[in-house]
C-alpha cells in the first residue's frame, strides 16, 4: 500500500423510515431531508476527491418499501459520481423477496452502484479490495461480520483491504442485543495481522470510533433524540503512514429532548427562552418532558406556548410518560374571577378534588377557569 | 307603591270620574262593559309614560270621539314613602302638575316637563318594571303564568329569605359551560361533533393499520417460508444428485449382465417348447388309455343293464295280476254293502210309517176337539154380533120408561077423567081430540051395550047419543101441556127401543143377560183353541201325514148349529141371527180321509230292533269294503312302481348300448391316426428332449446367479423409482419456492412495509388528536356536571321562599296534597295534586288561571314587606272557575288584601261575592 486512498463511509440511510412523533407534514419534510443528506454525500465526495463511497448496511428501512422510495433513492445515488458500494443490512437483508433482487431496484439502480451479495473480495479501484458480509436473513445465526473475513489470508502486498459489515459490537451492545453480535476482539485481530486495513461498520446511528481503523459512520440524518453524533459521513484516508478518519456533517435536522421544571412564572419564561434560542426550528423536533405544578393562569400560558411552538418547530411533543405538570389553583385565581354562588362552589369542589389527587379534576378546573375568565 | 285615588276626565267614555281606593285590603271595582274599568289602569300607565305634549296615537285614542276636549288624569299615590298628587292634561290646555309631601310633611311642587321628569324618576326608582308588569294583569292576561326571575324586589326578598346569593353574575359562565359541553356531548350524554367524528376516524385508522400490519405479517411469514423452502430445496437437490450417480453405476453393471440373461432367455424358450411338446404327447397317450377304458366299461354296463331290464319286466307282470285279484274281491264286497244298505232303508221306511200313523191318530183327536171349539167360538161370536143391547141401552130405556110413567101420572092428575058407560040401548058415540084410554088402548068410536070406557081428556070429548043428547067435555088450560109431555116421553121410549132393536124393556134386559153369557163362553173357547193350536194347526200336519201315508176316505164330518140358533130365538121381539153364521173356510177338508187302523202296541219296537241289526250289518259290510279298497290300492301302487322300474331299466339299457357304440367308434378313429404303440413311442422321445434342455438351463442359471444379474435389474428399477420420486419432490419444492418468491416480489412492488408504517403513523396522529379531544370533552363534561349540580342545589334553595308561599296559598284552595316546582325563572313548571304531578301546560284552563293568580298573590306577599311592593291588579279574572273554586279563590283574594293592595276590576261581581272584607266600588255608566 504505497498510494494514499480516500473514500467515504456512511450507513443506516434507512430510506423509507417513518417517525410518528413528526406528524404527516413533518414526516414528509424529514423523509426528503434524508435523501438530501445522501445527495450531500455526493457533494462531499466531489469536494474531498473520494475514490468511492461505501454504505455499511440498512440503506433501506425495509425490503418492502414503496416504489417511490426506491426510485428516489436511485435518483439520489446518481448524484454521487464515484462508485458506490451498498451492503445489505438487517433492515434490507438478502432474504427471499429482498428488494435487491426486485425488478424495481434492478431496473433503476445506476451502473456505478454495486450491491454486495457475497463475501468474495473484489477490487473497487486499483489497489483497493473490498470484502463484505451482507445479511442474508434478519436473524443471522452467528457473528454477522465473520463471513467477511474469517476465511481471508492477509491482503496481498500493495493491496488495501476494506471490510464492510453491519451489526452491534459485543462490547457496545452490553449484551442487550437479541441477535448475534460482532466479535470486536476477532476484528481487531484481523486488523492487527494485516488481513484488514479498515473496518466500516453500520447499525449504530451515532458516529462512533471503535478503534482507529474500526468505525461506525452513524446515520446520515438524525432519527431519534437519543443519538449522540448523527448526521455525519466519514471521510477515510488510508496510506502507508496510517489512517485518518474525519466526520463531515451532511445532516440538517435536529432531534432534542428537554426536561423542564415548572413551578412559577420564571420557570415558564425560562422555557420560552429555551425554545427561542434553538436554531433551525423548522428542522427540529423537540421531545418535551415537564413536571411541577402551576397556578391556573400559568398553566393556560404553558398550554398556549407549547401549542404555539408546535406550529413553529417541525414538531414539539409533550412526552406523555414524563409530563406531570399539575394545575395548582390558589384562592387568588378563583377570587380574580369574581365568581359567586354555584359557580364558585363548583370551582371549589374541583379544586379540592384536585388537591385530593383527582388528576381529571385538574383539566376540568383549568377549563372552567378559562371559560370563566373569557366569560367575565 | 299604594294607589289612593284616580280621577279621569274626558278619558275615552268617561266624562268625569273619581275612584278612591283603600290603601290596604282587597277592592273590587264593579262596572258593566264600556264603563271604563280598564281605562283606570290605562290612565295610570299613560300619566307616567307620556308627557303632556305627546302626540302619541295612544293619547289621541283616549280622547272621546268627536269631542274637542282635553283628556285629563289625576292620580294620588304613595311612592317610596312620599305622597304624590300627579295631574296631567293632554292635547288641549296641556298641563302637568306634581305635588309631593315627604315623610316629614314637607311639600314640593313641580309643573310642566320637570313635573313629568320627576314623576318618571320617582316611579323608575321605586317601582320595579318587571314586578309591576307581573302583578298588573290586564284583560285576557289572567291565564299567563308569571316569570318573575328578574324582578329585583322579588330577588331581594328571596335572597334575604333563602340566604342564597342570586347567581346572575355567573350566567355568562353557565352559558359558556353549556356551550363547551355541547361541543362534545349531546344533551343525552352521547359524543357528538368533532369528538364523535374523531372516534370514528380512530376506528377507521385502527382497521386500516390492522389490515396493513396483517398484510406485512403475511410477508414476513412468506419470507420465513421461502427461507425454509430454499434450505429444503438445496438439501433435496444434493440428495437427488447423489442418488442419480448410484443409478448410473447400476446401469453399467446391468449392461454387463444383460448378455447372460439373453442366453438364459433363449434356453428358457426352448425348454418351454420341449415341455409343450411333451405335454402334447402325454395328453394323446392319456386320451388313448381313456378310450380303451371307456369301451371296456360300457361293454360291462350294457350286459348288466340288459339283465336288470328282464327281471324288472317279470316283476311288473306279477304285480298286474295281483291288482286284478284285489279289484275282483273289492267288487264283491261292494255288492254285499249295497244289499245291506237296501235292507236298512226298507226297515227305516217301515219305522217311519209306523211313527207317522201314531202321530196321525193323536192329531185327528186334537182336530176333532178343535172343530168343536171353533164352532162354539163362532156361535158365541154370532150371538154377540147379533145383540146390540148393552148396559147403557138398558139404563137409557129404564130412564125413558120412568119419565113416561111420571108424565102419564101428571096427565091423569091434570085433566078430567071421564067415565062413559052405556046404560041403555042407544048408541053412544065418542069422538074428540086428546083422548086417552090408558095404556095405549084405542078409544072406541062408540060404546057397545054396557060397554064403558074411561078416558082422560086432554083435548075435547064429544059424547053423543044421536038424536038425543051431545055432551062436550073440554080439558082445562094445562091439559095440552101435560099431553105434550106424555107424547114426548112416549116418542123418546120408542126411539130408544128402535135403536136397540128390541121390543120393550124386559126384552132388552134378557138380551143383555145372553150377551154376557156369550162373551164368557167365547173367552173360554178361545183359550181352549189357543192351547190346541199351540204346536201349529193340526190340520196341516194331518194333511202332510195323510199325504205321506197315502190314506183316503168318503166320510162327511158335519156341524149342526141348531142349538145355537135356539139360544137367541127365544128372545121375543128379536130378529133372526143365522144369516150371519158361516162355516170356517180354512177348516181341513176331510172328504178323502181314510182313517188307517191304529198301530198295534209293540209293532214299532220290533221294527226298531230290526233297524238296529240291519244297520250293524251295513257297518260290517262297509268295514270289509274299506279293507278291500286298501288292499287294492296297495296292489295298484306296487304295480305302478314295478312298471316304472321296468321302464327305467329299459331306458338305461338302451342308453348304455348307444354309449358303447360311440366309444368303439371313437377308439377306431384314433387308432386310424396313430396306433397304440406309436403313441407311447412319441411320448418317450419328447421326455428325453425336455430333460436335455433343462440341463442347459440349469447351467446358464448358475452363471446368472454368479453375476447377480437378476438383482441388478431389480436394484436399477428401484433406484429409478426413487429418482423419479425425489425429482417430483424437488419440483414441488421448487414450485412452492417460486410461488412464495412471486408473492414476495409482488408485496415488494406494493411497498407493504411503507403502507404499514404510513397506516401506523396516521393512526398515531389520529389517536393523539382524539386523546386531546377526549381530555377536553371529559373536562367539559366534568365542569358541566359539577356546575349543573351546584346550580340545581342553589336553585332549589333559592326558589324555596316563593315555592313555600305558593304552596301555602294553594293548599287553602286545593288541600294539603298541593305542591309546585319552579324553574330557573322562578316560574311554576309543575304542579302535584293528590299524588299526580303534571306540567302546567297540561292543566285545565281553570286550574292554570287559578295557579297564575295564586302565584301572583304569593309574589305580592313575598315583596309586601319590602319598599318595592306594588298593588296586585286583576282586570277581569276567574272566568274559568266553578262555584266551589270561586269560593276558595275569593277567600284567598280576601286574605291577600291583608298584606297589600289588591285591586280587582270586573263586570261580574258575583264571581267575587265570596271575597271577605272586600270593598266593592260600583261604577255607573
Amino acid at each position: 500500500m504505497n498510494d494514499s486512498i480516500t473514500f467515504l463511509h456512511s450507513s443506516d440511510w434507512q430510506l423509507g423510515m417513518m417517525r410518528r412523533f413528526l406528524g404527516p407534514d413533518g414526516q414528509a419534510r424529514w423523509a426528503q431531508a434524508r435523501l438530501d443528506a445522501v445527495m450531500r454525500i455526493g457533494a462531499v465526495a466531489k469536494d474531498t476527491g473520494a475514490a468511492f463511497v461505501v454504505v455499511t448496511g440498512d440503506v433501506f428501512e425495509h425490503n418492502q418499501v414503496e416504489r417511490q422510495t426506491i426510485l428516489r433513492a436511485c435518483e439520489a445515488l446518481k448524484r454521487i459520481e464515484v462508485p458506490v458500494v451498498l451492503l445489505p443490512g438487517n433492515h434490507d437483508a438478502l432474504e427471499p423477496g429482498s428488494l435487491w433482487s426486485s425488478a424495481q431496484w434492478l431496473g433503476h439502480a445506476p451502473d456505478h452502484v454495486r450491491v454486495v451479495t457475497d463475501s468474495l473480495p473484489f477490487e473497487i479501484v486499483p489497489g483497493v479490495e473490498i470484502v463484505g458480509a451482507p445479511w442474508r436473513s434478519r436473524r443471522p445465526l452467528s457473528d454477522p461480520a465473520a463471513p467477511g473475513y474469517s476465511e481471508l489470508s492477509p491482503a496481498p502486498a500493495g493491496t488495501t483491504r476494506i471490510l464492510l459489515a453491519h451489526g452491534q459490537l459485543t462490547s457496545l451492545s452490553g449484551g442487550m442485543s437479541d441477535v448475534p453480535t460482532i466479535d470486536q476482539a476477532a476484528l481487531e485481530a484481523a486488523v492487527a495481522d494485516g488481513r484488514l486495513h479498515y473496518v466500516g461498520l453500520g447499525d449504530r446511528h451515532s458516529t462512533t470510533e471503535v478503534t482507529d481503523r474500526i468505525w461506525f459512520s452513524g446515520t446520515q440524518e438524525v432519527t431519534a433524540p437519543e443519538e449522540t453524533h448523527p448526521g455525519n459521513v466519514l471521510k477515510v484516508t488510508l496510506d502507508a503512514a496510517g489512517i485518518e478518519v474525519e466526520p463531515v456533517r451532511v445532516g440538517a435536522w435536529h432531534m432534542v429532548e428537554h426536561h423542564a421544571e415548572l413551578y412559577d412564572e420564571e420557570s415558564i419564561t425560562a422555557l420560552e427562552d429555551w425554545f427561542a434560542e434553538l436554531p433551525e426550528k423548522e428542522r427540529t423536533y423537540v421531545r418535551l418532558a415537564a413536571d411541577g405544578s402551576l397556578p391556573l393562569p400559568l398553566l393556560s400560558r404553558l398550554d398556549a406556548m407549547v401549542d404555539a411552538q408546535g406550529e413553529v418547530f417541525a414538531s414539539v411533543e409533550r412526552w406523555a410518560k414524563f409530563w406531570t405538570v399539575r394545575p395548582a389553583p390558589d384562592a387568588a385565581d378563583l377570587d380574580a374571577l369574581q365568581l359567586s354562588g354555584p359557580a364558585r362552589a363548583a370551582m371549589e369542589e374541583l379544586r379540592q378534588a384536585l388537591a385530593g389527587g383527582d388528576e381529571s379534576a385538574g383539566a376540568a378546573l383549568t377549563l372552567m377557569h378559562r371559560l370563566a375568565r373569557d366569560a367575565g | 307603591m299604594r294607589l289612593h285615588r284616580l280621577t279621569l276626565r274626558n278619558f275615552r267614555g268617561v266624562q268625569d270620574r273619581t275612584v278612591d281606593l283603600p290603601a290596604i285590603g282587597t277592592t273590587v271595582i264593579v262596572g258593566d262593559n264600556e264603563v271604563g274599568k280598564s281605562s283606570l289602569v290605562e290612565a295610570f300607565a299613560l300619566v307616567f309614560d307620556f308627557p303632556d305634549d305627546s302626540k302619541s296615537t295612544r293619547i289621541r285614542d283616549v280622547q272621546p270621539v268627536g269631542q274637542d276636549v282635553a283628556p285629563e288624569v289625576t292620580v294620588e299615590l304613595t311612592l317610596g314613602g312620599r305622597e304624590l298628587t300627579y295631574t296631567k292634561r293632554w292635547l288641549k290646555n296641556r298641563s302637568t302638575e306634581l305635588s309631593i309631601v315627604d315623610a316629614d310633611g314637607r311639600r314640593q311642587t313641580w309643573t310642566g316637563r320637570e313635573a313629568h321628569n320627576e314623576a318618571e324618576r320617582l316611579f323608575a326608582e321605586n317601582v320595579d318594571p318587571v314586578l309591576w308588569q307581573t302583578l298588573m294583569v290586564g284583560q285576557g292576561q289572567s291565564l299567563v303564568l308569571p316569570t318573575p326571575a328578574d324582578a329585583e324586589p322579588l330577588i331581594t326578598a328571596v335572597t334575604a329569605e333563602s340566604g342564597t346569593p342570586v347567581d346572575g353574575a355567573s350566567m355568562p359562565l353557565v352559558i359558556a359551560v353549556e356551550h363547551e359541553y355541547l361541543r362534545y356531548w349531546t344533551r343525552g350524554g352521547r359524543p357528538t361533533g368533532e369528538f364523535a367524528k374523531s372516534a370514528q376516524y380512530v376506528a377507521a385508522a385502527e382497521l386500516a393499520a390492522e389490515q396493513a400490519l396483517k398484510a406485512m405479517d403475511e410477508v414476513v411469514a412468506d419470507i420465513r417460508r421461502a427461507e425454509r423452502l430454499a434450505l429444503d430445496l438445496a438439501d433435496l437437490s444434493g440428495r437427488l444428485e447423489a442418488h442419480l450417480e448410484s443409478v448410473e453405476d447400476l446401469r453399467e453393471r446391468k449392461k454387463a449382465t444383460d448378455e447372460i440373461l439373453l442366453r438364459r432367455d433363449s434356453i428358457r424358450s426352448r425348454a418351454e417348447t420341449a415341455r409343450a411338446r411333451l405335454e402334447n404327447h402325454t395328453r394323446t397317450r392319456l386320451e388313448r388309455e381313456r378310450l380303451l377304458a371307456e369301451v371296456d366299461q360300457f361293454t360291462k354296463a350294457d350286459t348288466e343293464l340288459a339283465e336288470r331290464r328282464k327281471d324288472a319286466e317279470t316283476v311288473a307282470r306279477k304285480a298286474a295280476e295281483i291288482v286284478h285279484a284285489a279289484e275282483a274281491a273289492l267288487a264283491e264286497v261292494v255288492e254285499l254293502k249295497d244289499e245291506r244298505r237296501a235292507e236298512v232303508q226298507d226297515v227305516e221306511r217301515l219305522v217311519t210309517s209306523l211313527m207317522d200313523r201314531a202321530e196321525l191318530d193323536r192329531l185327528l183327536g186334537q182336530q176333532a176337539e178343535l172343530v168343536d171349539v171353533r164352532a162354539r167360538i163362532a156361535a158365541a161370536g154370532a150371538v154377540l154380533d147379533a145383540i146390540s143391547v148393552d148396559d147403557a141401552v138398558v139404563i137409557a130405556l129404564e130412564d125413558a120408561r120412568a119419565k113416561l110413567v111420571e108424565a102419564r101420572a101428571a096427565l091423569a092428575a091434570g085433566v078430567p077423567e071421564v067415565l062413559v058407560r052405556r046404560t041403555g040401548a042407544e048408541a053412544v058415540s065418542l069422538s074428540g081430540t086428546g083422548l086417552d084410554a090408558g095404556s095405549g088402548k084405542k078409544v072406541p068410536a062408540s060404546l057397545s051395550e054396557d060397554g064403558e070406557v074411561e078416558l082422560l081428556v086432554s083435548g075435547e070429548l064429544v059424547i053423543g047419543v044421536p038424536g038425543q043428547v051431545e055432551v062436550k067435555v073440554r080439558a082445562g088450560g094445562e091439559a095440552a101441556t101435560l099431553r105434550a109431555v106424555v107424547d114426548e116421553a112416549v116418542r123418546r121410549e120408542k126411539d130408544l127401543l128402535k135403536k136397540a132393536r128390541v121390543k120393550d124393556l124386559p126384552a132388552a134386559r134378557e138380551l143383555l143377560r145372553k150377551s154376557d153369557q156369550a162373551s164368557a163362553e167365547l173367552q173360554e173357547a178361545r183359550r181352549t183353541e189357543r192351547s190346541l193350536t199351540a204346536g201349529g194347526d193340526p190340520a196341516e200336519r194331518i194333511a202332510v201325514l195323510a199325504a205321506r201315508l197315502g190314506v183316503v176316505d168318503g166320510e162327511e164330518p158335519a156341524e149342526e148349529p141348531s142349538a145355537k140358533q135356539a139360544a137367541v130365538e127365544s128372545v121375543p121381539g128379536q130378529m133372526s141371527l143365522f144369516e150371519q153364521f158361516e162355516p170356517d173356510e180354512n177348516a181341513f177338508d176331510f172328504e178323502d180321509l181314510e182313517i188307517p187302523e191304529p198301530v198295534e202296541i209293540g209293532e214299532l219296537p220290533v221294527a226298531q230292533r230290526r233297524l238296529d241289526s240291519a244297520r250293524a250289518g251295513l257297518a260290517e259290510a262297509e268295514r270289509l269294503l274299506r279293507d278291500a279298497e286298501f288292499a287294492a290300492a296297495q296292489a295298484r301302487k306296487a304295480a305302478d312302481e314295478d312298471r316304472s322300474e321296468a321302464q327305467q331299466a329299459r331306458a338305461r339299457s338302451e342308453l348304455a348300448a348307444e354309449r358303447l357304440a360311440a366309444a368303439v367308434e371313437a377308439l377306431e378313429a384314433a387308432r386310424a391316426v396313430l396306433d397304440d404303440e406309436g403313441v407311447e413311442a412319441a411320448e418317450i422321445e419328447a421326455t428325453t428332449e425336455v430333460e436335455a434342455v433343462l440341463e442347459e438351463l440349469t447351467a446358464v442359471q448358475e452363471q446368472v446367479d454368479a453375476a447377480g444379474a437378476d438383482e441388478v435389474a431389480g436394484e436399477l428399477a428401484d433406484a429409478l423409482a426413487v429418482a423419479t420420486r425425489l425429482q417430483g419432490e424437488r419440483d414441488v419444492l421448487r414450485d412452492s419456492l417460486r410461488t412464495t418468491e412471486g408473492r414476495l416480489e409482488q408485496s415488494g412492488r406494493d411497498g407493504l412495509a411503507t403502507r404499514r408504517d404510513t397506516a401506523e403513523l396516521d393512526l398515531a396522529a389520529i389517536r393523539a388528536e382524539h386523546e386531546a379531544l377526549k381530555r377536553r370533552a371529559d373536562a367539559a363534561r366534568r365542569v358541566h356536571e359539577t356546575l349543573g349540580r351546584h346550580r340545581a342545589e342553589a336553585q332549589t334553595k333559592y326558589s324555596e321562599p316563593l315555592q313555600t308561599r305558593i304552596e301555602s296559598l294553594g293548599r287553602s284552595v286545593y288541600g294539603p296534597s298541593f305542591r309546585v316546582w319552579l324553574d330557573d325563572d322562578l316560574a311554576v313548571a309543575e304542579r302535584e295534586l293528590d299524588g299526580a304531578r303534571l306540567r302546567v301546560e297540561a292543566l285545565s284552563t281553570g286550574a292554570q288561571e287559578q295557579l297564575a293568580i295564586i302565584t301572583r298573590l304569593a309574589i305580592s306577599h313575598l315583596v309586601s314587606t319590602g319598599a318595592g311592593s306594588v298593588p296586585v291588579i286583576f282586570d277581569d279574572a276567574l272566568g274559568w272557575s266553578d262555584k266551589a273554586r270561586l269560593r276558595d279563590m275569593g277567600a284567598l283574594l280576601g286574605r291577600a288584601g291583608d298584606h297589600g293592595q289588591v285591586i280587582i276590576l270586573t263586570c261580574m261581581p258575583d264571581r267575587y261575592e265570596y271575597v271577605p272584607r272586600a270593598t266593592f266600588i260600583k261604577l255607573d255608566s
